[in-house]
């Protein structure tokens, strides 16, 4: 008789994954708080915040590769251990990318070239 | 000649980060650019003055108050609130039933959400920092009165505190008692001492304080059993 049993496969605890490319932003520390002093801006938040919020809700509206609670779970995790040191929102940031990094939805190479692809583009026109 | 603000004038590494994170989920088909934009444009679009109105119309209106306790969801459209369809288009993850929680004197409600950080976005806006953190969801529900007097709001024995979880279906806001001293204002000035500390329950409103108490963000000392990372 064929073996019907689901066998569903656990979810790995992607808290204890490091990252190291986010390990090293991290560290280079540019948060909102201190980058907001140095040049006298008084936004309690970044300018990118709302849009940081528009992709958690649109990841939750599809809900298949992080559903809302386990990426909230993750992030408070990850805020008290990994990245305790970053202010909100950059641990909200930064907890997110860790998630969709260490579950393999986006490769940190990736990641990592699109950043500096990013920067570029945003530098060629300063 | 008006002198420009300040801004920020470097790339910062977190800036980046988030447009790499939306580029890449966007071409992974995770959501579309249309869905970010929208998603975007509403959290942009949200704040607490709606739910401000809600209360002080409910301490003016007799008529009001009965139907913003009867039924929030359609009390909410007189303050130009949608529940049912906040965005335009949608938010499941506020998608919800409204509570309106009543203080008396003697009884005072906080709110909370153990599990994550359900807030009654649509008619209050973003939840404040603390209100995500672990260490405001593990204690309020453990030792209320406490956390709540470390917010400066300190309650006589008497007063009843209840402490109301919220979840992916249920959004709260709390109904203060109006306070003495507000005799005859508007609506208008009614609102302004109606702030989002005071709806979530960690504040009463006061005449003369239109403004929320700053507060430091600590993580919790005693994390729970099997929440700490590598467990």
């Amino acid at each position: 008789m064929a073996d019907t049993t689901v066998r569903v496969k656990p979810t790995p605890d992607v808290t204890t994954v490091r990252v190291k490319s986010l390990e090293q932003l991290v560290k280079r520390g540019q948060v909102w708080s201190r980058m907001a002093k140095k040049y006298g801006v008084t936004n309690p938040v970044p300018p990118w915040k709302s849009s940081l919020d528009g992709i958690c809700d649109a990841l939750n509206e599809y809900a298949t590769v992080l559903p809302l609670l386990t990426r909230r779970h993750e992030e408070d995790r990850l805020s008290e251990h990994q990245y305790a040191e970053l202010p909100f929102p950059e641990s909200q940031l930064v907890s997110l990318a860790h998630s969709l990094i260490a579950r393999g939805v986006i490769d940190e190479t990736d990641l990592v070239n699109r950043m500096a692809a990013i920067r570029t583009r945003l530098e060629s026109c300063t | 000649m008006t002198k420009d603000a300040p801004m920020v004038e470097e790339i910062t590494d977190f800036e980046v980060l988030e447009i790499a994170l939306r580029e890449l989920a966007i071409e992974k088909g995770l959501f579309t650019a249309e869905d970010h934009r929208r998603y975007t444009e509403f959290a942009e679009g949200m704040g607490p003055t709606p739910a401000s109105r809600f209360v002080a119309k409910a301490w003016t209106d007799p008529a009001f108050k009965k139907r913003a306790l009867e039924d929030p969801i359609a009390a909410s459209l007189e303050v130009g609130i949608d529940w049912l369809n906040p965005t335009g288009f949608g938010t499941p993850s506020d998608f919800t039933a409204l509570h309106v929680l009543e203080d008396r004197p003697t009884l005072h409600h906080v709110v909370t959400c153990t599990l994550c950080s359900c807030y009654p976005r649509p008619i209050l806006g973003n939840s404040p920092e603390w209100y995500r953190t672990p260490n405001y969801r593990r204690r309020i529900v453990r030792t209320p009165r406490q956390v709540l007097a470390e917010f400066g709001l300190f309650l006589s024995p008497e007063v009843e505190i209840r402490v109301e979880d919220s979840n992916s279906k249920h959004r709260f806001l709390v109904l203060p008692v109006r306070p003495a001293g507000t005799e005859g204002w508007s609506e208008e000035q009614l609102a302004a001492i109606v702030t989002r500390d005071c709806m979530i329950g960690v504040a009463l409103p006061k005449p003369g304080v239109t403004t929320n108490v700053a507060r430091t963000v600590h993580p919790a000392a005693e994390p729970l059993e099997g929440h700490s990372a590598g467990k």
